[in-house]
């Protein structure tokens, strides 16, 4: 796994998806906030100015009535300068907007109806000037003069903007920490699943000795792996029992086969060629290689089907290659045709001798079963780790009803008695096939059988 | 040959003894694992023919034993067992040849022949010409040569003529060339050897007065010089 493909694989895994819709929603529910504190503040704050100017507007109004229009000049003058009513505006203006009296230098652009608006001023700020933001509103006074009171809202954008920002700010960083913290987590956990489907492969090789590892916590995935290793203990017994059984069958089994051949072949060696009694003692030689050759058969059977046999890469393409060749005089002695195609670079995860023998029981069988003249095609297809190898003839095939059954134990149709063998060829090709995961389809191959091995 | 026979198996002990002697070997036999490596530590033996399993101790743990003492005799074991794994762990734990119950005498007969040789074949297998008679095979430039005259043979054939070769004056039963050749630890149901063997046959002894290959009843075949 190159460092590229391990960061896509945390962004596949779960903690790491959390984190993404954790965010996604924390995002959402933090904007709906923002939304609201400025609702709220606006609402707040607005109300405040707007009543501070609503009431100046409503005592000019009054005066408005009772001064002159130099005195009435002369109070917004007074009231311009007044130091204590801070962020106050105001501003008068005769009827060609000309700036009367106030301390808004001109009369701002109004391209609303409102009577509320916003607009904006340059204010001194230290030794230079800045533009504030004013809320304001006007109102017409006698002789087509118009009146504008205002309020410097500029800190309350300021504070707003601040608080935008600081919140803004606080939502990244809560991103960024969610998803760095559902990296992180991610990659404990491809960490741990790593070492975990190691050791899932390890034992898939056939060593059942391996653990899965176990931290000393007791979050999930340490629950999870304590249970699976007291699973493994299990099955490694059971297995080992299997073994220890199948050991002592093979054990029990061949010593006494093993006399029988030596008294027979000690007893031959005293009796001239050709004798009766020599001749009986060479039946039974017979006998014992037909029992040894079934029994290797059943016990290889019985092995594959514990499924404890050592396991390594397989170049299979190697095999096929290697059996065929095995095969090819005895065929050719026969007429046979023996065409093979095999793609170079497929691999398998598995047990060279138990696959070679395999190999060899169906080129066997093609042989045994192929008329003299006929065609036998070999074929490995597809490269890599999923490979497909078929053995197909023009023999008589196997009924199609019949296909299930030859797979079993000691299955020999009719059609095949008057063949040799033990009738267990099929049976090892199936149980290899299981041992390594594969799939063993018997098919028509008009006529003949066509055999497929798709691991 | 001074052959030691580590085995509990009586029956099967003594016919395996009384074989070896008539084949002309010196015999000492044991019954148990602490038995046979006691002798195989204490007298000069030239082969070892040990059962995987004994009793007192294993017939793994004695061949251990006696390559962590160093000593580098051919051991054959013998095995009630025998499957592709047991034939590893056989192999692994110092044994050179491993041969599964029930087997033919000359089976057995022609595996120790061949170990015993294996330190006398020790030069010829790292020369790259091998030469018997008028027959010569070069594993460099993979040219084989009879009479002064060029053979042409396939790859497997070259391999086949080459095991014969480094066993020439010896029997090779049909499994060990199946070992030696293709690495296969089983038997085919129909006689490949036979044929491939027939093959060579015709390759580097028919156009020749003095056949080379021979075939030994009941055992598998030779390579050799008279007959």
């Amino acid at each position: 796994m190159g460092p590229d493909q391990r960061f896509l694989g945390v962004l596949d895994t779960s903690p790491f998806r959390i984190a993404i819709v954790y965010s996604i929603v924390f995002a959402i529910g933090a904007a709906a906030l923002i939304y609201a504190v400025d609702f709220a503040v606006s609402r707040v704050v607005d109300g405040s100015t707007d009543n501070l100017i609503e009431a100046e507007v409503q005592g000019l109004r009054e005066q408005m009535l009772v001064l002159s229009r130099s005195d009435f000049i002369e109070l917004v003058e007074q009231r311009s300068q007044d130091q204590d009513v801070r962020g106050a505006v105001y501003l008068m203006v005769d009827p060609q907007l000309r700036p009367v009296a106030g301390n808004v230098p001109a009369w701002p652009k109004i391209d609303t109806k409102e009577k509320w608006f916003l607009f904006k001023v340059a204010v001194p700020f230290g030794d230079e000037t800045r533009e504030h933001e004013m809320r304001a509103r006007y109102f017409a006074l006698p002789g087509g003069y118009q009146m504008l009171v205002g309020h410097d809202v500029q800190e309350r954008q300021d504070v707003k903007s601040l608080m935008m920002r600081g919140l803004i700010a606080a939502v990244v960083l809560t991103l960024l920490l969610g998803l760095g913290g559902g990296f992180w987590m991610g990659r404990r956990i491809l960490a741990q699943a790593g070492a975990i489907s190691a050791v899932a492969t390890q034992i898939m090789r056939g060593d059942l000795s391996q653990r899965l590892p176990v931290r000393d916590a007791d979050d999930e995935i340490n629950t999870l792996a304590r249970e699976i290793n007291t699973m493994l203990d299990k099955i490694e017994q059971l297995t080992l029992g299997m073994r220890t059984v199948l050991d002592s069958a093979a054990h029990d089994l061949r010593t006494p086969l093993n006399r029988l051949q030596a008294s027979a072949e000690g007893a031959m060696s005293t009796l001239t060629h050709g004798s009766a009694e020599r001749r009986v003692l060479e039946q039974v030689t017979v006998e014992v290689d037909r029992m040894r050759s079934t029994l290797d058969a059943l016990l290889r059977i019985a092995l594959a089907e514990t499924g404890t046999v050592a396991r390594e890469q397989v170049d299979l393409s190697e095999l096929v290659g290697s059996v065929v060749e095995l095969y090819a005089p005895v065929s050719e002695e026969r007429g046979i045709a023996l065409e093979s195609s095999v793609a170079p670079g497929a691999h398998v995860l598995g047990n060279r001798q138990l696959l070679a023998q395999a190999l060899a029981n169906l080129l066997d069988n093609a042989i045994k079963f192929t008329p003299d003249g006929g065609h036998i095609r070999v074929a490995l297809d597809g490269s890599g780790s999923a490979p497909q190898v078929i053995v197909e003839d023009n023999g008589p095939g196997i009924p199609a009803d019949k296909r299930e059954v030859v797979l079993g134990r000691r299955v020999r149709l009719d059609e095949a008695r008057d063949f040799p063998g033990s009738g267990l060829g099929l049976s090892l090709v199936a149980a290899v096939t299981k041992l390594h995961g594969a799939h063993l389809v018997l098919d028509d191959a008009g006529p003949g059988l066509k055999v497929s091995l798709k691991f | 040959m001074h052959i030691l026979i580590v085995e509990d198996d009586e029956v099967a002990r003594d016919y395996l003894a009384k074989a070896l002697r008539e084949a002309g070997h010196t015999v000492d036999v044991a019954g148990n694992g602490l038995e046979g490596l006691h002798m195989a530590s204490s007298i000069a033996v030239d082969l070892a023919i040990v059962d995987r399993m004994l009793p007192k101790m294993d017939g793994l743990a004695l061949v251990q034993s006696l390559r962590a003492t160093g000593r580098k005799m051919p051991v054959l074991i013998l095995s009630a067992l025998g499957d592709v794994d047991d034939r590893i762990t056989g192999l692994r734990a110092g044994g050179d040849d491993y041969l599964t119950k029930p087997y033919h005498m000359a089976e057995l007969l022609a595996r120790i022949d061949a170990l015993a040789r294996r330190g006398d074949t020790g030069n010829a297998e790292a020369s790259t010409k091998l030469k018997l008679a008028d027959l010569e095979l070069d594993r460099m430039t993979r040219r084989v040569m009879r009479n002064g005259k060029k053979i042409e043979l396939t790859a497997r054939e070259f391999q086949l003529l080459e095991f014969m070769m480094r066993h020439s004056g010896q029997v090779v039963t049909r499994t060990m060339l199946l070992e030696g050749v293709w690495d296969y630890h089983f038997d085919p149901q129909t006689n490949v050897i036979d044929v491939h063997i027939s093959r060579l046959r015709q390759a580097i002894d028919k156009d020749f007065d003095k056949p080379l290959l021979h075939t030994v009843r009941g055992a598998g075949y030779s390579l050799r010089e008279d007959e």
